[in-house]
């Protein structure tokens, strides 16, 4: 019997050792009023969104760095972020493993700097007509799927890690 | 086999105790997380539409402070953000206010944390990591322990030689059966 128990501490003690070695970083830890989620920022350097979007194609694959508004999080499982461009009306998406890193919707209207690889999907026509038909279910606009004939790419960032932090005083977005 | 049968008992019931908490909270999100697809497990949501005299299209920092004005907020804003020509949105604590610029229309959507029940998912999808990856690695390895445990409880027709191991096989057999078809 005794051995037995103590069979049954050791795994259990084994088990205690081995997630204590796994324990990834935490999700939304904060740090003051900051909070980082997944692996945090790196050493790579903040560039605009306006930038990485004026020529898409030069970055992909490439680990990239942005920092905006939340201005959109995924309302299902909170894996994805869209950030304000520098640009008006411009975003871009950071689209993060499900449950790896869970952007909750508090984080809208913050400021948050994200990192992550530059990819490019690229569409086949069936699919570019769903994107579109979403888009415009979510945007309350009716959706004509012969108006699309041309297949699109989809670019984002496969985010790493992101930092929040609330966004300052002023209530003005810059133009 | 006596004395193994009673350090099952032993421990199938003083571990069984210690662990109601988790597993409620692992069963009950479970439960919720399941259906994620159905609804919101986490939030509760809401959405409301409301109208101000329509700013009309300006320039943002114009318009932002004419929205603001309209909208009289008794909320601190948190941020603005002009997401079109025809569209502002508005920040707030648990909510996002989305202005049609051009007819005024706002369409209000907030959002507010589920009691317990976002605190229970937040702990059995382990969400925030750390310290409860441990805690949820010695719950699993209770568990272990717990269904090795049971299956010696109970001695003659209902245990494990008769109806207790036909349960315990088709038990068995529907993870297996479920991963062969897949």
């Amino acid at each position: 019997m005794r051995g037995l128990i103590v069979m049954m501490l050791a795994f259990l003690v084994g088990a205690l050792s081995v997630s204590e070695l796994a324990a990834g970083p935490e999700w939304g830890r904060s740090d003051g009023e900051v909070k980082v989620f997944g692996a945090g920022l790196t050493g790579e350097e903040t560039m605009l969104v306006s930038t990485l979007l004026a020529d898409p194609d030069a970055y992909v694959g490439k680990t990239v760095r942005v920092s905006g508004i939340a201005v959109g999080v995924c309302a299902h499982r909170g894996c994805w972020v869209n950030i304000a461009s520098d640009v008006e009306g411009d975003v871009v998406r950071v689209k993060v493993t499900d449950g790896e890193i869970v952007f909750p919707p508090e984080i809208m209207g913050d400021v948050i700097t994200a990192e992550g690889v530059w990819t490019a999907n690229k569409l086949d026509l069936e699919t570019t007509k769903q994107v579109c038909s979403h888009k415009a279910s979510e945007e309350g606009k009716p959706f004509d799927p012969d108006s699309v004939t041309e297949c699109m790419t989809l670019y984002q960032i496969t985010g790493t890690g992101a930092v929040v932090q609330p966004a300052p005083p002023a209530k003005e977005n810059s133009d | 086999m006596k004395k193994f049968r009673a350090v099952c008992r032993w421990l199938h019931r003083e571990l069984g105790y210690l662990t109601v908490g988790l597993t409620l909270v692992y069963a009950i999100s479970g439960l919720a997380v399941n259906h994620a697809h159905h609804w919101d497990a986490n939030y509760q949501r809401t959405r409301t539409v409301e109208h101000i005299e329509a700013p009309g299209n300006g320039p943002t920092p114009e318009v932002t402070q004419v929205v603001l004005e309209r909208l009289d907020l008794s909320e601190p804003v948190k941020n603005t953000w002009r997401a079109g020509d025809d569209q502002l949105q508005v920040f707030l604590e648990g909510a996002k206010l989305t202005v049609d610029l051009s007819t005024g229309e706002v369409v209000r959507e907030g959002f507010e944390e589920r009691p317990w029940l976002y605190e229970m998912n937040f702990m059995h999808l382990n969400t925030g990591k750390g310290v409860w990856t441990v805690i949820a690695d010695a719950y699993a390895a209770i568990l272990i322990v717990l269904a090795g445990s049971g299956i010696f409880l109970v001695k003659g027709r209902k245990g494990l030689v008769g109806r207790g191991g036909v349960l315990m096989i088709l038990g068995i057999l529907l993870p297996i059966i479920y991963a062969l078809l897949m």
